[in-house]
């Protein structure tokens, strides 16, 4: 037998996926390029507002961030599946609105409030799980349904009213610094970041979401419990939007019945900028964390531009139209293909019929 | 041996002006990515003759014939039809000049029927636009019965078998009256029945006149069929010579630039081992009727048949991603009927599935995740949580090794490997999981020869080691060379079973036809 040749011929550890061991790798990850992009935006703001870099306006941003910092990492998990949540801006709606009237109007305390928030935002995936999971809707339907139901039940919970008096133990979270620039909940959600990549990166669950995500088909067969990992995601996605809720209370101090329409897509943009892909299997928890980071930045370098804030949401649509395309051109980069070279896969698989870039 | 040939080629490439169908391709190049995948290659085709390709995988074939045919751009070279130079073609422009590539996948519209993949583009219609179905479906059932095809042509693409697919191209190439037909190895998956079949189809082609030229990895059909040879090396062309020129050996040394030793299996003795793998009277209706199989520790069985004749269906049923009707399966003792892939997995029975590509690799994972994602839930974990990463990769290089993967590294992306590599990955990440039982479906289809003869290699030191292997073939000879005993299916049933000296070519043929 001729076998164990060739592998040892190359250095073992030159890899592409994995952070902090070669160098140009590591400058080719998408987090190090939009980490790079926030510096320069920063840096010009600064230029040209000097106010921009200050304790107070960082914070702010900071604080702003987390809000989709939760959404986005909740939606890398669903998305790195190969699905789509469309409910997360609802569910961190009806979150926020139903933990906020218990804070208003009966004087519920934070961790009270937080364990509240995270149950309803389990709840309301719950619906998402059982509809993709179990009842095998694919996803953008399932959610786009129950992306209406969540946003009509938050008028249908406000009833009229809304939230406005958050006490100060609150709000003081997104305000108060312990560095120049970093508020507390700032650093309330790093853990979270660090479970999340921990758990993607180095469980079972985790290398699982990104097999089904990859290849559903191969993924069964190699003994992956597919659809029991797909309803995961569902929950877990919820169980963040439900957090996502209380960091919007924070840093908010109120919440109306038409809290989080615009945050669906704003979630989804953030995941995509930090480099997950809708076509599953690549991406991560970092990727969430500056892809949010960098989102709130830019919209806030752009008031500080003085564009308007009506042209924000369009401004988010140019930001993931240009993180998909440099996506897709450097994944096509070199291959020599031309348009139309696609090829029909998992055509059995227990997905939905994909056309992708083979 | 190259410059000669080339030079043959121009005294003898003077077009005759009177026959069209004369295309040539003079000093092609072509680079993916900075690498050469083809460097200054010139054939050339004549019409009435069947030109083969034959080389390793990545000498280049598919890309020579997918720039001739326009699907590739090339980087520099020129491309001559019947003495015109041709402009940059693209594949609509090579169809409307009569060049057809009929792809290694069929590309047909599952969902559409054969008379709409026949007229894809250009639906015969009648007044205000709408199509025209009636004399659509009849002019199509005269043109697939031309090929040999007979299906009904209001059926969907989908339902056809692989080789019916295959005849469903070469229809539409000739509907579209190309004279030039291109095919991209058009036997590899079809069996040696339908082949035969393809092949009649094409001597037919070549006597009205037509260009043929095929890729093909099998050297008894390259010797049986084609008129001219053509021998690729890493993007070169290395020979290139009229049938019966060079011997069988002198060819194959060409196609991979050295010696190789054709080996036949020394033992061919059936083991006393236990039984390993029991199957009673397994169904899954309609593609598995009733089939035993029995299978003993470090003894290799094969499973002959044509394509369709319900080989992959019972593997699957087996491996629990069909739901058995009746029947037993047994994996050493313990009942295993309808269980799951993971608990086939974890009970010892393990599947290398027949499509690689749609059911087998992760592409865009790196090959020691590829090899460790059968037993992910059995690494070494900290605090019985956190995969330890080192472990695993400890335990996914030696796997690699084993199997002889050729790769840079094994962080290196699965979809940067060859079809081969990608093989021996996936027969890395089954033995890792210790199954006493392995189905190797089709395990060296779409891998070239040195390739093929270590994947035999590494099948055989695994029963050696004790493990029970279930061969799924298509090529009858790869069947004589691996096993000890040999099961032949025929329409989901077991027809026949050759042991030892008795497994020949003639006798798995005739059963495999359903001639007793």
């Amino acid at each position: 037998m001729t076998l164990a040749r060739n592998i040892e011929a190359a250095p073992p550890d030159q890899r592409g996926g994995s952070p902090g061991r070669a160098w140009p790798g590591l400058l080719r990850r998408r987090e190090v390029l939009v980490l790079a992009a926030i510096v320069l935006i920063i840096a010009a703001s600064t230029a040209a507002h000097p106010y921009f870099w200050s304790s107070g306006n960082l914070a702010f941003i900071f604080a702003d961030s987390v809000v989709i910092m939760f959404l986005a990492l909740g939606e890398s998990f669903v998305m790195l599946g190969r699905g789509i949540d469309l409910s997360v801006g609802s569910i961190m709606g009806l979150s926020a609105i139903i933990v906020g009237f218990r804070i208003q109007n009966h004087g519920m305390t934070l961790l009270p409030a937080v364990i509240l928030g995270a149950a309803i935002g389990v709840v309301l995936g719950l619906g998402n799980a059982i509809l993709v999971g179990v009842v095998r809707l694919p996803p953008i339907i399932a959610t786009l349904g129950t992306l209406s139901v969540y946003s009509g039940l938050e008028f249908v919970v406000t009833n009229g009213n809304q939230v406005d008096t958050i006490p100060d133990s609150f709000t003081d979270l997104g305000s108060h610094t312990v560095l120049p620039g970093v508020p507390v909940i700032l650093l309330i959600t790093l853990p979270f970041v660090l479970v999340a990549a921990a758990v993607l990166r180095h469980t079972v669950f985790g290398r699982s979401i990104y097999a089904a995500g990859d290849d559903a088909e191969a993924a069964y067969r190699a003994g992956l419990p597919v659809r029991r990992v797909l309803f995961m995601t569902y929950l877990i996605s919820g169980l963040f939007a439900g957090l996502a809720g209380i960091a919007f209370l924070i840093y908010t101090s109120g919440a109306s019945s038409t809290t989080g329409i615009n945050d669906n897509l704003t979630a989804i943009a953030a995941a995509i900028i930090g480099g997950t892909a809708l076509t599953g299997g690549r991406g991560g928890a970092f990727g969430a964390f500056v892809g949010s980071v960098f989102l709130t930045v830019t919209l806030t370098a752009m008031s500080y531009a003085h564009i308007a804030d009506v042209w924000q949401p369009a401004g988010v649509g140019v930001l993931v139209l240009l993180a998909v395309f440099s996506d897709t051109r450097s994944r096509q980069g070199g291959t020599g293909r031309r348009p139309g070279q696609r090829r029909y896969r998992r055509r059995q698989g227990p997905e939905n019929l994909e056309v992708v870039k083979a | 041996m190259a410059g000669a040939a080339r030079q043959g080629d121009r005294s003898g490439g003077a077009l005759v002006p009177d026959k069209r169908g004369h295309y040539a391709a003079l000093g092609i190049t072509k680079s993916f990515a900075g690498a050469a995948v083809l460097r200054d290659v010139s054939v050339h085709f004549q019409p009435g003759e069947i030109h083969a390709l034959v080389g390793e995988n990545g000498a280049g074939k598919s890309t020579l014939l997918k720039v001739m045919a326009g699907t590739y751009s090339l980087d520099a070279g020129t491309l001559v039809l019947d003495g015109d130079t041709l402009p940059t073609l693209t594949p609509r422009e090579a169809q409307r000049r009569g060049i057809y590539l009929v792809p290694q996948e069929p590309r047909l519209m599952p969902d559409l029927s054969v008379a709409e993949n026949l007229y894809l583009g250009a639906l015969p219609t009648r007044r205000f636009g709408t199509v025209a179905w009636r004399s659509m479906n009849d002019t199509t059932e005269g043109l697939i019965s031309s090929v040999g095809l007979r299906v009904d042509p209001r059926a969907l693409a989908g339902r056809l078998s692989l080789a019916q697919q295959q005849l469903l191209e070469c229809a539409r190439a000739l509907s579209h009256g190309c004279g030039i037909i291109f095919f991209d190895e058009p036997t590899s998956p079809l069996t040696a029945h339908d082949a035969e079949k393809l092949f009649t189809l094409m001597d037919q082609m070549r006597a009205r006149g037509l260009t043929l030229a095929f890729i093909s990895h099998r050297l008894d059909e390259v010797d049986a069929i084609s008129d001219r040879i053509t021998v690729l090396r890493d993007g070169v062309v290395v020979a290139r010579e009229e049938r019966g020129t060079l011997t069988r050996e002198q060819l194959v040394n060409a196609m991979i630039g050295r010696q190789l030793t054709v080996t036949r299996r020394a033992g061919h003795a059936l083991p006393d081992g236990a039984v390993m793998l029991e199957v009673n009277g397994i169904s899954s209706p309609p593609e598995v009727n009733g089939m035993s199989v029995h299978v003993r520790a470090g003894e290799i069985v094969g499973l002959a048949g044509l394509v369709g004749s319900g080989r992959t269906e019972f593997a699957e049923t087996l491996f629990g991603i069909r739901a058995p009707a009746a029947g037993t399966i047994r994996v050493d003792g313990r009942d295993i009927t309808g269980c799951s892939p993971r608990r086939c997995i974890d009970s010892g029975l393990v599947y290398l599935a027949e499509d690689r590509g749609r059911s087998g690799i992760f592409p865009d994972v790196d090959i020691a995740r590829n090899a460790t994602s059968a037993i992910v839930g059995r690494l070494p974990r900290l605090a019985r949580i956190f995969i330890q990463p080192r472990k695993e990769q400890e335990l996914a290089r030696t796997a690699v090794q084993r199997m002889d993967v050729r790769a840079g590294s094994i962080a290196a992306l699965m979809k940067t490997l060859s079809g081969g590599n990608q093989q021996k990955a996936l027969l890395a990440r089954w033995m890792l999981a210790e199954p006493r039982v392995a189905i190797f479906d089709e395990p060296t289809r779409g891998v070239d020869v040195g390739a093929k003869e270590s994947i035999y290699e590494i099948i055989e030191s695994l029963a050696e080691d004790g493990l029970a292997a279930l061969v799924i073939s298509s090529e009858l000879e790869e069947l004589v060379r691996l096993c000890d005993r040999v099961y032949v299916v025929y329409e989901g049933s077991i027809v026949g079973e050759l042991a030892g000296a008795d497994v020949t070519l003639t006798a798995l043929g005739q059963l495999a036809v359903g001639a007793s």
